[in-house]
């Protein structure tokens, strides 16, 4: 029965794409944007929750994601797909490099460079605007030519899926496990042989490219790319969504990410007020439920079905030490 | 050590902590078969020379050599991947992961290593180390002297030619120390190595073949624990006891 949750997950995702055409082109629209924040943030729990490397350059990769795609189809008139491509594979690259440069960084000395890049990274796009069209936006060509949504609302579901596909593959391999031990203790997982900077450039590396992923696709929905898409608040609305969720968990983060963009929406009368109502939700979270709110529940439904614990075998033996070592 | 083959050497090891010279032109080389006692005042250098040893601190002086291969500026990953194992002063696991998930970690770092095998193999330490009723919890939540335990144990998974353990009876209740005496005899009977450090020298007496004494960042004795405790050096640095 330890197939129910799943069971249970696809199902529902089935039924929810298959009435997604009866959402008004509003809700379309909050879906499509959740769903890209989904894709932040189960990739950026990866580096904060599961390796514990806190950055707040997230954002800022989103942002060269959707830029890389949109300008290099404006100067190479490539095929979206490939300039999408092309921004995951610089972001990958760029995250691997932040991630070698922040190898002996960790908790408030990665926050601080991070955010250091983040600000420079918004500012060039702000300043070059040969380049980048500055403030005023860069036009991006959109990925569907059709008048409705639809196609945007299966295209961000199907990068979420494949997204959290590959991300839950690593967090489940012996991988997962390094990434870990290193947010446990780097100097005992070394001890263990872990190559803790191998694993650490690469999470970078990995979680940036996600956000490369995530940045193209809304570059290539919005129809346009300003250096707002990197910036501060963005940041900001992602760690409250995946702290919010849970960020441990790639599941709690995406659902944080969906509960988070759907009550901004529901909550649009109170105006500003919404975002100091979040604020409060996050400090309480952090002092009551630092696992999330929503990591209860998914426990919860993760027991549906679970066998129970099957006993061990006794007669303990001396193991004995395997020849040649 | 005649005949037996040379796992780690220390040579000339010198390392300093500002103008505080922890170790000062050591010498120590641990030979197949070992069961080393290293014991010295407080600040004698004995943790940094573990450090040392296993990777986690560059020299700055002097080399260190494992299994014939010279390791100047070699991660601690690949001391591990050599077959040096070590626990740590203060005890360091992977404290929101299971016991079995803490010793599934080194053994899947080997070459080859599979998933299936690897579970095995834990369970069998587990059970060994009087630990198999505690495989799915937190690391945290065991007491001091089962976390102690666990340390060993996730060293035994790296299938170690030797063992650091750092004051592995620090803080440990007496019959889990004699537990963990009885099962490092045990591994030794079965082909280990150890390097043991602590202040317990009861413990330290019962357990070691050879005995060595560090001082002020400097090696003052090595042998057979009958002659070093005859030796005035010795007796000198530990006057008082």
């Amino acid at each position: 029965m330890r197939w129910l949750p799943s069971a249970i997950l696809l199902v529902a995702a089935a039924l929810a794409l298959a009435n997604a055409g009866r959402l008004s082109s509003y809700w379309m629209h909050v879906a499509i944007i959740a769903m890209y924040y989904a894709i932040l943030a189960a990739s950026w729990s990866l580096l904060a929750g599961y390796v514990g490397l806190f950055s707040l350059s997230h954002v800022a990769f989103a942002s060269i994601g959707g830029y890389t795609s949109a300008l290099l189809i404006q100067w190479r008139h490539l095929p979206i797909p490939v300039g999408m491509l092309a921004g995951v594979l610089v972001c990958g690259a760029l995250g691997g490099a932040i991630g070698w440069v922040c190898l002996r960084m960790s908790g408030p000395y990665l926050a601080i460079f991070t955010l250091g890049f983040s600000e420079i990274v918004r500012i060039t796009i702000s300043t070059e605007d040969d380049v980048t069209a500055g403030m005023a936006g860069l036009h991006t060509d959109g990925l569907f030519t059709a008048a409705t949504r639809l196609p945007y609302v299966y295209a961000a579901f199907a990068l979420l899926a494949v997204s959290l596909l590959l991300m839950g593959a690593l967090v489940r391999s012996r991988w997962g496990l390094f990434l870990r031990a290193i947010r446990e203790d780097e100097q005992a997982a070394a001890a263990s042989g872990v190559a803790v900077a191998r694993c650490r450039i690469l999470a970078f590396a990995i979680a940036s490219g996600f956000a490369g992923l995530a940045g193209g696709f809304y570059a290539h929905y919005i129809g346009i790319m300003t250096p707002s898409v990197g910036d501060l608040d963005e940041m900001a609305k992602l760690v409250v969504m995946t702290v919010i969720g849970g960020m441990e968990r790639l599941p709690t983060a995406v659902g944080g990410a969906f509960v988070v963009q759907v009550l901004l929406e529901l909550l649009r009368e109170y105006g500003q007020w919404r975002l100091p109502i979040f604020g409060v939700i996050l400090l309480l979270t952090m002092r009551f439920a630092r696992n999330g709110l929503i990591t209860p529940f998914w426990l919860q439904f993760l027991r549906l079905g679970e066998a129970r614990v099957s006993a061990l075998p006794a007669a303990p033996t001396l193991p004995q030490k395997e020849p040649g070592t | 050590m005649s005949g037996r083959a040379e796992l780690v050497r220390g040579a000339g090891v010198v390392k300093r902590f500002g103008g505080i010279v922890a170790n000062d032109a050591v010498d120590l080389v641990v030979a197949e078969g070992d069961l080393i006692g290293l014991i010295g005042p407080n600040g004698s250098g004995k943790t940094t020379l573990i450090n040392v040893l296993t990777g986690h601190l560059e020299p700055d002086g002097g080399e260190v050599v494992v299994r014939g291969a010279r390791m100047g500026g070699r991660a601690a990953h690949v001391y591990a991947g050599l077959g040096v194992a070590r626990t740590f002063q203060l005890t360091q696991l992977f404290g929101r992961m299971t016991v079995l998930e803490n010793m599934l970690v080194p053994g899947l770092t080997r070459p080859r290593s599979a998933w299936d095998e690897v579970v095995r193999r834990a369970h069998r330490y587990l059970e060994f180390l009087s630990l198999a009723g505690v495989a799915q919890l937190p690391a945290k939540n065991l007491s001091g002297g089962q976390q102690k335990l666990l340390e060993l144990g996730r060293c035994l998974m790296l299938e170690p030619a030797v063992l650091f353990l750092d004051e592995p009876f620090a803080g440990v209740h007496p019959r889990l120390r004699d537990e963990l005496i009885t099962r490092i005899r045990e591994l030794h009977q079965g082909g280990r190595t150890f390097v043991v450090v602590d202040h317990d020298m009861e413990s330290i007496l019962r357990l070691s073949r050879r005995l060595v004494v560090m001082a002020r960042g400097r090696k003052i004795a090595d042998g057979a624990p009958d002659a070093v405790r005859a030796d005035q050096a010795v007796l000198a640095a530990y006057a008082g006891l």
